[in-house]
């Protein structure tokens, strides 16, 4: 498994590269931000956060994973794997588990210096509790939930259908987001769309011919 | 012990309406050399990536080593190799990466053995694989594929691009493998002397059937050709079961029966032909008879 998720991430190290970049950038940018509008604006900083970073990841993530897909089958990748002692079962898991990992990439260095902004910077009021764990779940639901559209639209001989059903998908989660707010609602119905969706990418990806 | 090493039930694909198997029987025992032969688009490739489990067959099982084809563990997997047509290599890669791929997957993997093959091949590590010719991609697929020491070695038309001399090499190692007990080979080609060379068994595929299935020795003496002379015109009527081809031009018939014995042999006579010649058949001859498009298939030889 490790060889497999190894190649994967050699093979979309672009993305990779993008993600730490973007994550980087963003955490210099947030303890600039922090530093120097004091501890009033503090409670904003994660939400203000949040929507450049669910922008990215919304066009980002399905962009990976149609492109996990789409190469695989242009470059015949599973076929030729399928022959070693590798099934298609692992190939997908491992395709999924990089997924994960880029979207990671891209958020747990984020939420880590938000975490670790806002215990610096925001007084401690019982009323007022901390958002950041809400948002870097909604977050990371949301990406793995267009990541795993990406997968369906890549691996799908057709293109312009998924293309469509994905993008109408992906612009009904973000008023979702908008109008539920961050909190477990909104993880619920991601986590409906998730599974949904990975059942439908794992029956295609294990029927289909290679 | 399964001592069939390769299994198909009744196997019947279509592709877009269009019949390409119809109803394979196929049992390949331990240690065969299995030659399978067709025309283009006859259905060998189809019958392979079936049995690997990369194709779904419209109807019917296939086994190999023993378990279903379409849920073959990474296991038995790793006692399989096999060599696709036109070498689905991943082409952006380089050779050493890909074999650096194909060894950290692989349950077994004999470095030597690998490197002796590329050696002999000469194949460049640091070069990509879309950058190499067909011959090349053909001797590295080969060289991965038996570099696991496979205990079932299926090749899809393995010296397609291959020079005679890389051919020579390729039909040397064949043989090399063939010498160790308990290897099974499933290979197709269109190049009958290879075939003729090394299988021991001969399946022909022709219009979705099997139409052979036999030992090759076991093939050249049931088919057999003759040249019959008749003291006037030749009879129309001439009738013999499992006929393959007939021909008739004047005085003379050329005709190629299938399972041929000594009953068909008295029932000839009847016909008092004034010569009988029998002629030598090669394999390509008998593949040719086969494999017409007006021949009505034939029970299993």
């Amino acid at each position: 498994m490790f060889t497999l998720i190894k190649r994967e991430i050699e093979d979309h190290i672009a993305y990779f590269l993008g993600a730490a970049v973007l994550s980087s950038t963003l955490v210099v940018l947030s303890i600039w931000a922090a530093y120097n509008y004091g501890p009033e604006e503090a409670p904003l900083y994660p939400i203000g956060l949040s929507i450049p970073v669910i922008v990215i990841l919304v066009i980002g993530s399905p962009a990976l994973g149609a492109s996990q897909m789409y190469t695989d089958r242009n470059r015949k990748v599973s076929a030729f794997l399928s022959a070693l002692p590798v099934t298609r079962g692992r190939i997908l898991v491992a395709r999924i588990i990089t997924g994960i990992l880029a979207i990671l990439t891209v958020l747990a260095p984020l939420a880590i210096t938000a975490l670790f902004l806002w215990h610096l910077l925001v007084p401690p009021i019982p009323i007022y509790p901390c958002p950041i764990f809400d948002i870097f779940v909604t977050a990371l639901l949301m990406a793995f939930a267009c990541y795993c559209l990406g997968l369906l639209t890549g691996w799908a001989s057709s293109k312009v259908t998924p293309t469509l059903a994905g993008l109408a998908l992906t612009f009904v989660l973000i008023p979702l987001i908008m109008v539920k707010g961050f909190g477990l609602h909104t993880a619920v119905i991601l986590v409906l769309f998730i599974i949904a969706s990975l059942i439908r990418t794992w029956q295609k990806f294990m029927s289909t011919a290679l | 012990m399964n001592e069939n090493v390769i299994e198909a039930e009744n196997v019947v694909k279509y592709f877009d309406g269009r019949c390409v198997l119809d109803g394979i029987n196929l049992k390949v025992p331990r240690g065969c050399i299995y030659g399978l032969l067709g025309r283009n688009a006859s259905g060998k490739t189809t019958i392979i990536r079936i049995l690997l489990g990369l194709e779904p067959p419209t109807r019917g099982q296939t086994f190999l080593l023993g378990a279903e084809s379409t849920g073959l563990s990474a296991k038995v997997h790793g006692r399989i190799g096999y060599v696709a047509e036109g070498h689905n290599l991943i082409q952006n890669y380089k050779v050493g990466r890909l074999a650096k791929l194909c060894k950290d997957l692989s349950l077994h993997w004999n470095d030597k053995f690998f490197e002796h093959l590329t050696e002999t091949f000469r194949l460049p590590m640091d070069r990509r694989i879309g950058q190499l010719s067909i011959g090349m991609r053909a001797q590295l697929n080969l060289s991965l594929a038996l570099a696991i020491d496979p205990e079932l070695l299926i090749l899809d038309d393995p010296t397609l691009g291959l020079d005679t001399v890389a051919r020579r090499q390729f039909l040397e190692l064949a043989i090399d493998l063939i010498g160790q007990q308990g290897r099974t080979i499933l290979f197709s080609s269109h190049i009958l002397s290879d075939v003729e060379r090394i299988a021991d068994r001969i399946g022909i595929l022709a219009g979705g059937k099997l139409v052979v299935d036999c030992a090759l020795e076991e093939l050249k003496n049931r088919v057999k050709k003759f040249r019959l002379i008749f003291p006037e015109s030749a009879p129309e009527n001439l009738y013999l079961t499992e006929i393959v081809n007939k021909e008739i031009e004047g005085r003379e018939i050329v005709i190629t029966v299938a399972n041929w014995n000594q009953q068909k042999q008295n029932m000839l006579e009847t016909f008092k032909p004034s010569s009988c010649t029998e002629l030598p058949m090669s394999l390509e001859d008998i593949f040719i008879e086969c494999t017409r498009p007006d021949v009505a298939p034939l029970a299993h030889l």
